[in-house]
C-alpha cells in the first residue's frame, strides 16, 4: 500500500524544482519505479511532483552540433524507436529494447532509466541494510547470485539500468536543472559508487531534475551494440552485459568504449578491454584476449561467481559480432 | 495402494454417501458429433471480455476490507500484541488476535497437528498474528502497520539440506524429522545390481517450485442470520465447506461456499485457507461482508509449494536394456508443519518402467517456512528430473536409443500396488512411438550432429515419458440435468471449472448425447447451497469424475422421455428410439413424435435426470501416460537455452475437448520450463532466514519468450472403455511431468554436460559450461 501523499503536476521547471525542494517530495515521471519503491516502502514521500507535463522535457531532437537531444521524459519505446537512434546510435536503441517489458517500456522514460534504484533484494525487502541508512550490507555474506563482480565496496548492488551502459559508450552527457541553475555532467560522472556515498545512486540533489540527455555527433565508422544476458528472457534485469561502440578502420580498432551492465554498482567502463583491443585487428584471437581482460579484477561474492564466465563469454562473443557487422 | 492419489486429492475424512449404483452401464461412444472435436469454451466470452466475475473482484454493499497481519522472522515468540494504536484508527471495525475471543479456535495444519490460530510461537515467516477489518484497503493496511508486537527471535533453520544434522535448530520440539523414514522395497536389489552390465549411480535436486496463480487466495465472507456465505477463489467448494465448519464447529448446512469463476490454483487452493476462516471471523464481529485476499507477497509466503528434493538414484541394466535394478532416495521438505515433503517424489522409479527390484526411502523434514501444498502432479516432476535424466545416461552407457531404451521397459501393470493390477490402457507405447515419429526424432538427432560441428551454439533433443498416479477420477459425484420443454437444458454440478474448460466438457457431453447445441445450455456449479457434492478438481480427475456422472444424467433424461413418448404413442419404450430432436419406432417410420410435443414434458414442463459416478473397475488401476520431446539451442559461452521446439504426446483416453486438450498440454509444458529454467524459491539462510524473491520480478515466471516458437500436442485418443462410460483420463498434470527431464536431457544431447540440478539458465550454466566445456 502506498503512503499518504500530496500529488502536484509542475506548470514548469522552476515550479517542479521548487516543490522538489521542500522535505519529503519526490518526482514523478514514468513512476515505474517510483510506485514501486513507495508500496514496498523503501522510502516514503509527503508530495509527489510530477514532471509529465513540461514541454521541455518531452522530444528527441537534433542538436545544432549534429549531435542528438532526447529528453529526460521520452519513453524507453520511443528512444528504441526512433530511427535516427537506431541509425546512428544503434547501441541505445538496442539497450532500450530490452528493457523490462513492453508495458514499462511505454510507461518509463530515460531519464527514469538512468535513475533507477537498485533491485537488490535486500533494499527493496525488510530490511534496514546500509543503503537504507542502516549498518549492514545483507547481501555481503547473504545471497548475493545477482550482485556486483566489480566496484563493490560496503554495499555491493548491481546498478540495474540497460540504457546508462549505451549512453556512456557513446560518451553522452546529462542536462540537469535545479535551485541553482543548470548543469550538464559527462555520463561517465552521473552515476555514484557506493564507495563515494553509499545512500546515493547519482550525483542529483534534492532539488535536481534530469531534463535532458545529449549524445554527441555519431561517427559514421562506428559500430554498436549492445548485448544483455538474463535468468528470462523479458521482464528482467541483466546478469550480465556489455555496451560497445567501437569506431573501425577496416578491421582493426580505432577507437572502443566498453561499457558492462549488470556486474558493477554504476555502468561499468573496461579500459582494460579499450586497451587490449584499440589499435588492432578485432578477430576470435583478439576477442578472446580481450574477453580475459573483461574479468581482469573482477571479485566474485558467495554466489555470483558465475558472473566471471559469463561476463566472459559475452565479451568475447559480442567482440566477434561486432567485427562482422 | 496406500500411497494412492485419494490422499492426495481427496477431502479427507467427510461423510459422503454411498453412491447409488448408475444402472446399466451404456455403450462406448461410437462417432461422435460433439465429443473429440474443437469447442470453444462456453464461457469465453465473460472469461475474455472482463465481464466473468471472479471472486477478488465481488464487492457487496457495506463491505469491509480485512487484512493479516503476519511474523516476519522465521521462527519467533509472540511476548505481546499491542493493537491500542490500531483499534484508534479511522475506518477500523474490528482487530482479531490471541487476545480476544478468537484465540481459541484450532487450525489444523494436518490430520494430527492443530495449533491455534493465533499461535504465540511463529515456525515460519508470513503466520498469523492478528488481522483486521476496515473501510478500506489502505486504512486495514495502516492499521496493521500501527500494531505493535513484542517477538523473542528464535534461532532458525530453513535449508532442509542440513536439518537432521545434530545441533539443528528444532521447528519441534521432537525434532526435524517428520515421521520415520519411508521405505520401499521388491525383489532383491543387490542381485538386481550383480545382473546388470551397467551401473550408474548419480545425485539430482530440484528446487522449491512456489506456488503463484494469477488470482491470489482470498474471499468475501457474510453472514445471513447464523448461516455463513463464503465466496472463494477454490478449486473445491465443498472441502472449503467441510473446513470452515469443523474449524468454527458448524453444521455443514450453515456454511454456503460459492465457486464459480476463479483464477487458478493448481493444487493450492484444494482446501479452505486460514485466511477463510479468519475472513468469517471478521465478518461475524462487524456483521458486515468483509473482503480478503492475500497480497501477491503474502502468497508466496503461506499459501504453498512444490518441495525441493534431494535425490539419488543408482540404476542396473543389460546390455541389451533391461532394467535389473533402482535404488532411489529422496530427502524434501514441507515446510514448518507436515505438508508431503517428499510425498509421490519416488512413484515414477517404482511404477514407471519394468523393474524387478526396486528399494526407495524418503526422509520428509520440517524448516521454518510455509508449509507446502500439492503443485499440480506433486512429487512427480521432481522424480522424473532424476529418473528420466537416469534413463537418458543408461541408455548412452549401454549404446541404445532413449526411445527404444523406454520402449524396452513398458509394464502392463501396476508393480508399486499391492496385488500388480493392471492398467485399463496404457498408451505409453503409443506416446513413444508416435511421439518419435511426429517428432522426427531419428532425423532431427542425426541433422543436429552436423549443425553442431565447431560452434559455441549447440543443438540438442531430448526426450522424457511419464505416468500420472491419479487420473482415473471415480465417485463420489452426482449431475442433475433439467430438460426444459423447450428442448433447452440446465445442467447442475458441484465441481470447479478451475480454468481448464471444465463446464465446456461437460457441456460437450450434455450436447453429444441429447443432441443440443451448447448454447442451449446453462450450467450452475460449485455451489454448496444449490449444487450437489463433489471432491475438489484437483488429481487430473475432474472430466474422468464428472462426465460419466452428466452422461449417466443425460440417459436418465432420454430413458424418461422415451416412456413418455410411448404412453404419447399407444406403444411399448422397446420399439422407440432417438432420432435428431424425434422419438421414432424403429421399424416404422410414421410412428414418431417430437421431443418438444410429447405431453410429459409439456405438461410438467421439465424432465429431471440425475446421474452418478459408478465405481471404477475391480481390481484395475486408471492412469494417464506422456512422452515429451523437444530441441534446444545452448550458448555454451554464456549458459544460455533457447528451446527451439516441444512436442507433447499424451494418451489420457479419450480426447473431449481437442481446443481444452491442447491448452492443457501447452499449459502443462509451460509450468514444466518454469519448474526447470527459472523458478528458485531463495531463502536469505545465513542471516534471516526470510524469502527474499516475494514477488514476481524475483520470483521468475516464465514469460512468452522464453517459450519455444513452436509447440505440438499429439493426442493418442485411445477411449478407455473400461475405466468410465465416457472412456476420458485425466489430462492436467501428465502434461507437465516430464518437461523438466526432457530439457535436461536436450541440454545433455548438445553440450555432452549432464546437468543434475535446477534451474537451467545462465545463473548455474555459464559456471558448468566454463569448467567442463573448454575449447569448443
Amino acid at each position: 500500500m502506498l503512503p499518504n501523499f500530496t500529488y502536484v503536476c509542475a506548470s514548469s521547471e522552476k515550479e517542479a524544482i521548487k516543490h522538489l525542494a521542500s522535505d519529503g517530495a519526490r518526482i514523478h515521471a514514468g513512476g515505474t519505479d517510483l510506485l514501486g519503491c513507495l508500496r514496498d516502502h523503501v522510502f516514503t514521500a509527503r508530495k509527489i511532483v510530477s514532471i509529465s507535463k513540461l514541454d521541455s522535457l518531452h522530444g528527441i531532437r537534433k542538436t545544432a552540433e549534429g549531435g542528438l537531444r532526447v529528453g529526460a521524459l521520452a519513453t524507453i519505446t520511443e528512444v528504441a524507436r526512433n530511427p535516427i537512434i537506431r541509425d546512428r546510435y544503434h547501441v541505445l536503441a538496442q539497450a532500450a529494447s530490452e528493457v523490462a517489458s513492453p508495458q514499462l517500456r511505454n510507461q518509463g522514460t530515460i531519464g527514469g532509466n538512468i535513475c533507477q534504484k537498485p533491485r537488490c533484494w535486500y533494499y527493496r525487502g525488510e530490511f534496514h541494510c546500509l543503503r537504507k541508512g542502516g549498518d549492514q550490507c545483507f547481501a555481503a555474506g547473504g545471497e548475493n547470485q545477482f550482485h556486483c563482480i566489480f566496484g563493490g565496496d560496503m554495499c555491493y548492488i548491481v546498478h540495474p539500468s540497460d540504457t546508462s551502459p549505451a549512453l556512456l559508450s557513446l560518451g553522452a552527457s546529462v542536462q540537469i536543472s535545479g535551485k541553482r541553475g543548470s548543469r550538464t555532467v559527462l555520463m561517465e560522472h552521473f552515476h555514484i559508487p557506493p564507495g563515494q556515498d553509499v545512500q546515493k545512486e547519482t550525483i542529483l540533489e534534492p532539488d535536481e531534475i534530469v531534463t535532458a540527455i545529449l549524445l554527441p555527433p555519431a561517427s559514421p565508422a562506428m559500430k554498436s551494440s549492445y548485448r544483455k544476458v538474463r535468468a528470462r528472457q523479458s521482464w528482467d534485469f541483466a546478469l550480465a552485459g556489455t555496451a560497445l561502440a567501437i569506431q573501425f578502420s577496416g578491421a582493426t580498432v580505432e577507437k572502443a568504449r566498453v561499457v558492462f551492465s549488470g556486474v558493477a554498482p554504476v555502468p561499468w567502463r573496461s579500459k582494460e578491454v579499450e586497451k587490449t583491443i584499440t589499435g588492432k585487428r578485432l578477430d576470435a584471437n583478439l576477442a578472446a584476449k580481450a574477453a580475459e581482460a573483461a574479468v581482469k579484477g573482477a571479485e566474485a561474492m558467495e554466489k555470483n561467481a558465475y558472473k566471471i564466465p559469463l561476463l566472459r563469454g559475452i565479451v568475447e562473443e559480442e567482440l566477434i559480432a561486432i567485427a562482422k557487422l | 495402494m496406500k500411497q494412492d492419489e485419494k490422499g492426495v486429492y481427496y477431502a479427507k475424512d467427510i461423510f459422503v454417501t454411498e453412491t447409488p449404483e448408475p444402472g446399466k452401464d451404456p455403450k462406448p461412444w461410437g462417432k461422435t458429433a460433439v465429443i473429440g472435436k474443437s469447442q470453444s469454451r462456453i464461457d469465453a466470452y465473460e472469461r475474455v471480455s472482463g465481464t466473468a466475475v471472479y471472486p477478488s473482484d465481488l464487492s457487496l454493499p457495506n463491505m469491509l476490507y480485512g487484512a493479516i497481519l503476519r511474523c516476519p522472522h522465521p521462527h519467533a515468540i509472540i511476548k505481546k500484541v499491542d493493537t491500542s494504536r490500531a483499534n484508534k484508527m479511522p475506518g477500523v471495525l474490528a482487530i482479531i488476535s490471541a487476545a480476544t475471543s478468537e484465540a481459541d479456535i484450532y487450525w489444523s495444519y494436518s490430520k494430527d497437528v492443530k495449533t491455534k490460530l493465533f499461535d504465540p510461537h511463529c515456525r515460519f515467516e508470513g503466520e498469523t498474528i492478528a488481522a483486521v477489518a476496515a473501510q478500506t484497503p489502505y486504512q486495514a493496511s495502516d492499521a496493521l502497520r500501527s500494531i505493535q508486537v513484542d517477538y523473542q527471535i528464535l534461532p532458525y533453520i530453513v535449508d532442509e539440506q542440513n536439518a537432521l544434522e545434530s545441533g539443528a535448530t528444532k521447528v519441534h520440539e521432537g525434532g526435524n524429522l517428520v515421521k520415520p523414514e519411508e521405505t520401499y522395497f521388491r525383489g532383491d536389489i543387490e542381485k538386481g545390481f550383480a545382473q546388470a552390465d551397467v551401473v550408474l549411480e548419480e545425485s539430482y535436486r530440484t528446487e522449491c517450485q512456489v506456488h503463484t496463480p494469477m488470482e491470489p487466495h482470498g474471499c468475501v465472507a457474510y453472514w445471513d442470520g447464523d448461516l455463513l456465505v463464503i465466496h472463494e477463489s477454490t478449486q473445491g467448494v465443498y472441502s472449503v465447506q467441510s473446513n470452515v465448519a469443523q474449524t468454527l464447529g458448524l453444521p455443514l448446512s450453515k456454511v454456503r461456499v460459492i465457486g464459480h469463476y476463479m483464477g487458478g490454483g493448481f493444487g493450492s487452493k484444494l482446501v479452505a485457507g486460514k485466511y477463510t476462516v479468519i475472513t468469517a471471523l471478521l465478518a461475524k464481529r462487524t456483521g458486515r461482508p468483509v473482503k480478503l485476499f492475500l497480497t501477491r507477497e503474502e502468497t508466496y509466503l503461506c499459501t504453498g509449494n512444490r518441495p525441493p528434493a534431494n535425490m539419488t538414484l543408482k540404476a542396473g541394466v543389460k546390455k541389451d536394456g533391461t532394467l535389473t535394478a533402482l535404488d532411489f532416495s529422496v530427502t524434501g521438505t514441507g515446510g514448518a508443519y507436515p505438508a508431503g515433503g517428499t510425498a509421490l517424489v519416488d512413484w515414477l522409479i517404482k511404477d514407471l518402467y519394468t523393474c524387478p527390484n526396486v528399494s526407495t526411502k524418503a526422509t520428509d523434514v520440517y524448516i521454518n517456512t510455509g508449509p507446502a501444498r500439492p503443485f499440480r502432479a506433486p512429487g512427480h516432476p521432481q522424480g522424473a528430473w532424476a529418473l528420466e535424466q537416469m534413463m537418458d545416461a543408461l541408455a548412452e552407457a549401454v549404446g541404445i536409443d532413449p526411445v527404444q531404451l523406454r520402449l524396452k521397459n513398458i509394464p502392463s501393470y501396476s508393480q508399486a500396488r499391492e496385488g500388480n493390477p493392471p492398467y485399463t490402457t496404457t498408451g505409453l507405447k503409443d506416446c513413444l512411438e508416435q511421439g518419435a515419429q511426429a517428432f522426427r526424432w531419428n532425423e532431427r538427432k542425426k541433422e543436429i550432429e552436423g549443425f553442431n560441428s565447431s560452434k559455441h551454439l549447440r543443438r540438442g533433443v531430448g526426450m522424457a515419458s511419464c505416468l500420472w498416479i491419479a487420473g482415473g477420477g471415480g465417485p463420489p459425484s452426482t449431475i442433475i440435468l433439467k430438460l426444459f420443454s423447450d428442448g433447452s437444458v440446465n445442467l447442475n454440478m458441484g465441481a470447479s471449472d478451475i480454468g481448464t474448460g471444465t463446464k465446456t466438457v461437460m457441456a460437450m457431453v450434455v450436447a453429444e448425447e441429447l443432441n443440443v447445441r451448447t448454447e442451449m445450455i446453462q450450467i450452475e456449479h460449485a455451489d454448496t447451497g444449490t449444487t450437489q457434492y463433489a471432491t475438489p478438481s484437483g488429481g487430473s480427475k475432474t472430466v474422468p469424475t464428472e462426465t460419466p456422472a452428466v452422461r449417466s444424467a443425460a440417459i436418465n433424461i432420454k430413458q424418461q422421455l422415451l416412456q413418455m413418448a410411448a404412453d404419447d404413442l399407444k406403444t411399448q419404450v422397446s420399439t422407440l428410439h432417438f432420432n435428431g430432436d424425434e422419438i421414432v419406432a424403429k421399424n416404422d417410420n410414421s410412428i414418431k413424435i417430437k421431443i418438444s410435443e410429447i405431453s410429459g414434458l409439456k405438461k410438467r414442463g421439465v424432465v429431471v435426470g440425475i446421474g452418478y459416478r459408478g465405481p471404477n473397475p475391480e481390481g484395475k488401476v486408471v492412469n494417464p501416460f506422456a512422452a515429451q520431446f523437444c530441441e534446444v539451442e545452448v550458448n555454451t559461452k554464456t549458459g544460455e537455452v533457447r528451446i527451439i521446439d516441444f512436442l507433447g504426446a499424451n494418451d489420457s483416453g479419450r480426447v473431449m475437448d481437442r481446443l481444452t486438450y491442447d491448452n492443457q498440454v501447452y499449459g502443462g509444458i509451460t509450468m514444466g520450463i518454469g519448474f526447470a529454467m527459472t523458478e528458485v524459491r531463495i531463502l536469505d539462510s545465513n542471516d534471516t532466514g526470510k524469502m527474499l524473491n516475494r514477488n514476481w520480478h524475483d520470483y521468475k515466471l516464465p514469460t512468452a519468450l522464453d517459450m519455444p516458437p513452436h509447440m505440438e500436442s499429439l493426442p493418442i485418443d485411445l477411449p478407455d472403455t473400461e475405466a468410465n462410460i465416457t472412456g476420458a483420463k485425466g489430462l492436467g498434470e501428465p502434461v507437465t511431468i516430464p518437461t523438466a527431464a526432457a530439457i535436461a536431457n536436450a541440454v545433455y544431447h548438445a553440450t555432452g554436460v549432464r546437468i543434475r540440478k535446477t534451474p537451467l539458465n545462465p545463473t548455474q550454466l555459464s559456471m558448468i559450461f566454463s569448467e567442463h566445456l573448454k575449447e569448443k
